[in-house]
Order: C-alpha cells, then sequence, then structure tokens
C-alpha cells in the first residue's frame, strides 16, 4: 500500500505545529482501471490514508516513535480528485500525549479545498 | 490492483442492510509494515465496507445508483488485519433518499472461532450517482452476479 498512500514530497514540518507535503495523482496509476472504468477518481480512503502518513512523518519528527492511524471524524469529501490533480496535504496538530495524538487536515488542489477532516486520531506502535 | 475490495455479498435487504466478505490473501499487493508482519492498510478495511455499501445501493436501485463518499462521521480502526484473514463486512442504512445514503457499519475478523473487531464506522454519507456514468451497465450487472454468486 505503501504506493497507495504514499506522499511524493515533504515541504516542511514543524514540530509542535504542523506539516505539509505534495502527492500527485497521475493518469498512470492501476486503480484507476476499475474506480472507475469510465470516470477516474481518487478513492476517498486513500486520501484519508495520506494524510495519516504525513500525521505520522509529524509525530515521529517530533517524538522519534512510530505512530499509526487510529480513528477520524468528520472526513468531508468535497470534490473529486481526478488524474492530473496535485494534491497539497496539510496537518495541524492539535492535541499529543504519550497515547495519543490528533490533528486537523485538508487537502486542497489549485487552493481549492478537496477533501477536510475535523480530526485525525494517531497512536504510538 | 484491481479495486474491487469485497468478494461475495453473503446477505443484503434492500434499503436496509449487507453483509459481505473481503478475502485477505499473502499474494496481494497492497500490505504494509515490517515483512515479518503484514498488515492490512486500515483505509482498505473502510474501503472494504464503503464497497459492501455502495453494491446494497446497486441492488437497491436496479443498477441505476452508486455510491461516491460525501462524508465519514467517525471512523475508529481496534484491530490488525494480516494475510489469510477473512473480512466479515456488516453494514446497516440509516437512512436513504434517490440522492443520498447514510450508513453505518463494522467489519471483524474470525479468530479461533470469535469474532474479533477491526473497524467500526459511523455515519458514512454517500451521494448516489448514476451508475452508468462510472461503469458500463452490463460490466456492473456482472460484477454483481459475481459478487452474490448468481449468473447474470
Amino acid at each position: 500500500m505503501g504506493q497507495l498512500i504514499a506522499l511524493d514530497r515533504i515541504v516542511s514540518v514543524e514540530p509542535g505545529r504542523g506539516a505539509t507535503a505534495l502527492r500527485n495523482v497521475p493518469q498512470t496509476l492501476a486503480i484507476f482501471d476499475s474506480h472507475f472504468p469510465l470516470r477516474p477518481v481518487l478513492p476517498g480512503v486513500l486520501v484519508l490514508g495520506s494524510m495519516g502518513e504525513l500525521a505520522a512523518v509529524l509525530l515521529r519528527e517530533q517524538t522519534g516513535r512510530t505512530w499509526r492511524l487510529a480513528g477520524a471524524e468528520r472526513v468531508r469529501y468535497r470534490h473529486f480528485i481526478q488524474p492530473g490533480d496535485q494534491m497539497r496535504i496539510e496537518v495541524d496538530l492539535k492535541r499529543l500525549d504519550d497515547a495519543e495524538a490528533t490533528l486537523g487536515a485538508t487537502v486542497t488542489v489549485d487552493g481549492r479545498t478537496v477533501t477536510s477532516a475535523r480530526t485525525l486520531r494517531m497512536v504510538p506502535q | 490492483m484491481r479495486f474491487h475490495l469485497i468478494d461475495r455479498i453473503d446477505a443484503y435487504e434492500p434499503h436496509r442492510s449487507v453483509r459481505a466478505r473481503k478475502l485477505t490473501s499473502i499474494s496481494e499487493e497492497h500490505w504494509q509494515g515490517a515483512p515479518q508482519d503484514p498488515v492490512m492498510p486500515p483505509p482498505l478495511v473502510l474501503e472494504s465496507l464503503c464497497q459492501a455499501a455502495t453494491w446494497l445501493i446497486v441492488a437497491s436501485t436496479e443498477r441505476r445508483k452508486r455510491a461516491a463518499l460525501l462524508q465519514i462521521g467517525s471512523v475508529s480502526f481496534t484491530g490488525d488485519v494480516r494475510p489469510g484473514d477473512v473480512l466479515q463486512l456488516q453494514g446497516e442504512v440509516k437512512s436513504m433518499s434517490d440522492e443520498m445514503a447514510v450508513l453505518s457499519g463494522v467489519a471483524c475478523v474470525i479468530d479461533g472461532g470469535a469474532e474479533r473487531p477491526v473497524l467500526s464506522a459511523t455515519d458514512i454519507m454517500c451521494a448516489l450517482i448514476d451508475a452508468s456514468d462510472l461503469q458500463d451497465l452490463d460490466e456492473t450487472a456482472r460484477l454483481q452476479a459475481q459478487f452474490i454468486r448468481e449468473t447474470p
């Protein structure tokens, strides 16, 4: 799955605050053969997965530990993400303790918000 | 990979509920984590539940509609899924109109005869979009027949 939710470029990581990354969505992705044959759309769950990846990058930088996505709340999909889109993913740290971290996240394409998550819940591995 | 994350629909009640399963295998490409302990990426477990829901919508609308994600109210990933596990998916419709459906659901795997929950989600809101915009309708019918083990 690395290849299904992976980030292409980390733009910035500010421990204690947030992080920004880019993910490109090329026409070559094999999932577009089946999702969907007449209309290629990046599956929304993979957008959630990419947000979780960036949250894990930020938390690893900050704590030196490995974190994983344990849940999410109020994830809103406003527009389809299609081949040719460059996703700009941003996460903001809200709360962090030894057992759990929460973050907010947004994804924009050309400045337009396509997906947002009020809360990503991360736990140490 | 083919982005088909259910393998069989075991039971459904149109407009109400669906029970489906996904078989996992080490021969799939999507495993993540340490090579000696691969796990299924949690977002894909959620996708399995969403696909069970979309095929319930297909079955409830004579294949006119499919579901596109608008919102996930809440999701919790509560356990790992490992190669060889069979995911049992259960989705319930909370409300449904011509344009929208809201579902909740759970996923579990059977471990030593007992059910072990791996995911729960509430308020999954989907837009119902024309199935013919996404895929040739004959192909949709063929897939649906495969999932419910009927010949078209």
